[in-house]
């Protein structure tokens, strides 16, 4: 106890490391600013324009709002049918895609690898793609939201799964139950909140995504934003934009406080 | 008095938002350089009396003074400058595990450098070298450069105590610095305070719940009950009864270190 | 089990089967309103099969000259989108929280949740006009919502942390701002900064739809393709972004699990 123990030496930071993230930040960085062409010469010819464009969009248009009716209704049953259906079609990817559930090596790779290329393409992507099969419409959409619907589920859920105890499961299976027996009366009811949860989370941003598909000609509201926006008919769009806002946010603060007391 | 009281309480009472009694009314002085240890039930208002010294907990009526000088009720910079004297130790550590040991140790120094270094993490070297005699005379210079959350219970309360120590302060507050650790390192710990105590001569005010360690560390102790001072005198004059007294019970097994030890 | 003992069943089953039979019930109604009959969905298999023939073989060549670059730029948006979400949110995200600043938390709460309530596409409608048609606006619109959710979850990682060694500083004497610096911001850098890359990621499928109203990116270069029934091209467009997307969902979702060891 008598001399102080040396000092030691503070390590050196890793420089590389460092000095590597901070430049690649930058050049990306500058490289996407050169790519998104900013320019302050365009930005102040279109500024004026721009400008009166805004100034005409308040107030909205309130007279045209019985004309929205029916496609926010339809909005609405394109989200209610690609929640139901894709809800459905989820419970089996997430199962086969969860590990400690899923009945073979080689079963789970593709569904895994399935799962994760659905969520590479965004929802109007979808949408795009299943205009050009069927044909502009409401069925377009439906379809894109339910593959949008089961990339969304089958995600979270199966990681629930992956979550349970496996006790309750094993018994059955302990005791000669069959793989579907297993799940229906080992695995799934444990999961099950978490399954209603998701799909509602899943029913919110459907809706928040009903109301752009008709951007893309696959029903709904998006065709009538797409319509007005395309002829510059802002005080509408304003009043179109404003009534999206108010459906999606009743819809979420519903669907939010039900998931609320599930879980 | 010939000297001033390094720390000074005048009729303080502390009554908490939800109407709860911290201190009723405690008048106390302590002399610079001494060692208390104050002790008490839980409840009895040991943490708001050591809070009331640094102004954490700001009393509701009376007064506590530091060296002379009343501890603001307010936040800013007065109460700052004031809490620069004051070191303190938490029972649960209150280090951040992410930063290294060193780091830790300087934000002792705070108050004592201009406020852009310390923003910047530049600290002079005269700063530097305080902290890491501080280190030294917790015995822990070699874990300088560690993630402070990667040491054991016992380090982590030295790198509390070296953060303390690096303020050079006057009085060092210890609120229960040893109920989270296992009664060896506890005994270690205790140590540690009662050498600083008397090699640097900090006036220092140890929160204990144990009475063995009570008596055998403390030169003066003060008893709470209630949010008052029921008891306060010499260590070793304080009787089984004077602790019924303080308890309002008997004291049992769970009172005393040794007998957690044995059990 | 003791003899005296009925299986009662549990309460929520009949709650249960009632929530279950009015979900099938409007769906029903709403599957039958966007004319979803039977004799469609049968119809389904064969159309998608008849489209996805097109498809083959994908036109790589309009993949390499026309597609790369425009995902190049949906790229470059999502990436200045999220350095713009990342900027402003780091100081809301410490201001929007309640057990720091209970009084400005409710306010800062108030304008992430706005910014949350636009999707993307709607807030680049309004900036198409603004700032004029292209990329620039694309990353504004995907700047202004990722602001909104970082901050929401940045401020939630924020009222998460052990306030401990807070108050450890200001009782050395620290004032609230080098508390912030030594005591809240390493605890919660590294969760953050792996929001910001999951945020990247997200932005990246957000700002490839944008080109659909003029705001740059791939989703026009689709939308073209499709439209004028060029399906070999679309197929390039679905193959690279997928294969594009899929590499840095892997790289990004790299770098966050080192972050968050």
């Amino acid at each position: 106890m008598s001399d102080a123990v040396t000092r030691p030496l503070r390590p050196a930071r890793n420089w590389a490391l460092i000095i590597g993230a901070v430049t690649a930040v930058t050049l990306m960085t500058w490289w996407s600013g050169r790519g998104i062409r900013f320019s302050l010469t365009e930005l102040a010819c279109n500024l004026p324009g721009g400008r009166r464009l805004l100034v005409e969009s308040w107030p909205p248009e309130f007279s045209f709002f019985p004309r929205l009716l029916a496609p926010l209704l339809e909005t609405l049953q394109i989200a209610v049918v690609g929640t139901v259906i894709g809800g459905i079609l989820a419970v089996p990817v997430a199962v086969l895609a969860a590990r400690n559930l899923t009945p073979g090596f080689l079963v789970w790779f593709v569904d895994r690898n399935f799962m994760n290329i659905l969520r590479t393409l965004p929802d109007l992507f979808w949408a795009m793609l299943f205009a050009a099969a069927v044909g502009f419409g409401p069925i377009a959409g439906a379809l894109a939201l339910t593959v949008f619907t089961v990339a969304v589920i089958s995600k979270l859920w199966s990681e629930s799964l992956e979550a349970i105890d496996m006790g309750v499961p094993e018994a059955v299976r302990a005791s000669g139950g069959s793989w579907l027996q297993m799940l229906q009366f080992g695995a799934i009811p444990q999961a099950l909140p978490h399954y209603v949860s998701y799909a509602l989370y899943a029913f919110e941003l459907n809706v928040r995504a009903s109301m752009i598909l008709g951007l893309v000609g696959a029903g709904g509201i998006g065709m009538v934003l797409e319509t007005q926006r395309s002829t510059f008919e802002y005080p509408r769009v304003t009043l179109i934009v404003l009534s999206v806002l108010v459906i999606v946010l009743i819809i979420e603060q519903v669907s939010e406080s039900i998931r609320r007391r599930l879980i | 008095m010939i000297r001033e009281a390094a720390i000074r309480f005048e009729g303080a009472r502390v009554v908490y938002p939800n109407g709860a009694v911290g201190l009723a009314s405690v008048d106390l002085s302590i002399a610079p350089g001494e060692f208390v240890v104050v002790v008490g039930s839980s409840g009895a208002g040991k943490s708001t009396l050591l809070r009331a010294v640094n102004g954490l907990t700001p009393l509701s009526a009376g007064s506590v003074a530091v060296q002379g000088q009343p501890v603001p009720r307010s936040e800013g910079r007065a109460l700052r400058r004031l809490r620069a004297q004051v070191g303190m130790i938490f029972q649960d550590f209150r280090i951040t595990r992410r930063l290294t040991v060193m780091t830790n140790v300087l934000v002792g120094r705070v108050a004592h450098v201009p406020a852009w270094r310390a923003m910047l993490n530049l600290w002079p070297a005269a700063d530097r070298e305080i902290a890491f005699r501080a280190l030294e005379r917790v015995g822990i210079t070699d874990k300088a450069w560690v993630r402070a959350g990667d040491l054991s219970g016992g380090q982590q309360q030295r790198v509390g105590i070296a953060r303390a120590l690096a303020q050079e302060p006057a009085i060092i507050l210890a609120d229960e610095p040893v109920a989270s650790l296992d009664p060896v390192t506890t005994h270690q710990i205790m140590r540690d305070l009662v050498r600083i105590n008397q090699e640097l001569g900090i006036t220092t005010v140890v929160n204990l719940h144990f009475l063995d360690l009570a008596r055998r560390y403390g030169q003066r102790i003060v008893g709470l009950r209630n949010g008052e001072v029921v008891y306060d005198g010499r260590a070793e004059s304080v009787t089984q009864e004077d602790f019924r007294h303080i308890y309002g019970r008997d004291p049992d097994a769970g009172d005393v270190l040794d007998g957690q030890a044995a059990r | 089990m003791t003899p005296g003992t009925t299986l009662q069943p549990p309460a929520g089953i009949g709650w249960a089967t009632r929530v279950t039979l009015v979900i099938a019930f409007t769906f029903l109604i709403c599957a039958w309103a966007i004319d979803l009959t039977p004799a469609a969905l049968a119809n389904l298999p064969r159309q998608m099969a008849m489209v996805l023939s097109f498809f083959y073989p994908a036109d790589m060549d309009y993949g390499w000259s026309r597609v790369l670059p425009a995902l190049l730029e949906s790229i470059h948006i999502a990436w200045i989108g999220t350095i713009i979400g990342a900027a402003i949110s780091l100081p809301l995200a410490l201001l929007g929280a309640r057990t720091l600043f209970p009084r400005i938390a409710r306010l800062v709460k108030l304008i992430s949740a706005t910014a949350r309530a636009f999707p993307e596409i709607l807030l680049a409608i309004y900036f198409v006009p603004i700032v004029g048609l292209g990329a620039f606006a694309g990353a504004l619109a995907i700047g202004i919502s990722s602001v909104g959710m970082l901050t929401k979850l940045g401020a939630e990682v924020v009222e998460s942390i052990d306030m401990g060694p807070v108050e450890a500083v200001q009782a050395a004497g620290g004032s609230r701002l080098l508390a912030l610096r030594y005591a809240v911001v390493p605890q919660v850098l590294p969760e953050i900064v792996a929001h910001w890359l999951f945020r990247f990621e997200l932005n990246i499928r957000a700002s490839a739809v944008l080109g659909v109203v003029g705001a740059g990116g791939v989703g026009g270069v689709l939308l073209n393709t499709l439209r004028y029934r060029h399906f070999e091209k679309a197929a390039a467009v679905l193959l690279l972004t997928i294969v594009v997307v899929l590499i840095i969902d892997m790289m990004s979702g790299a770098i966050r699990r080192r972050l968050l060891r």
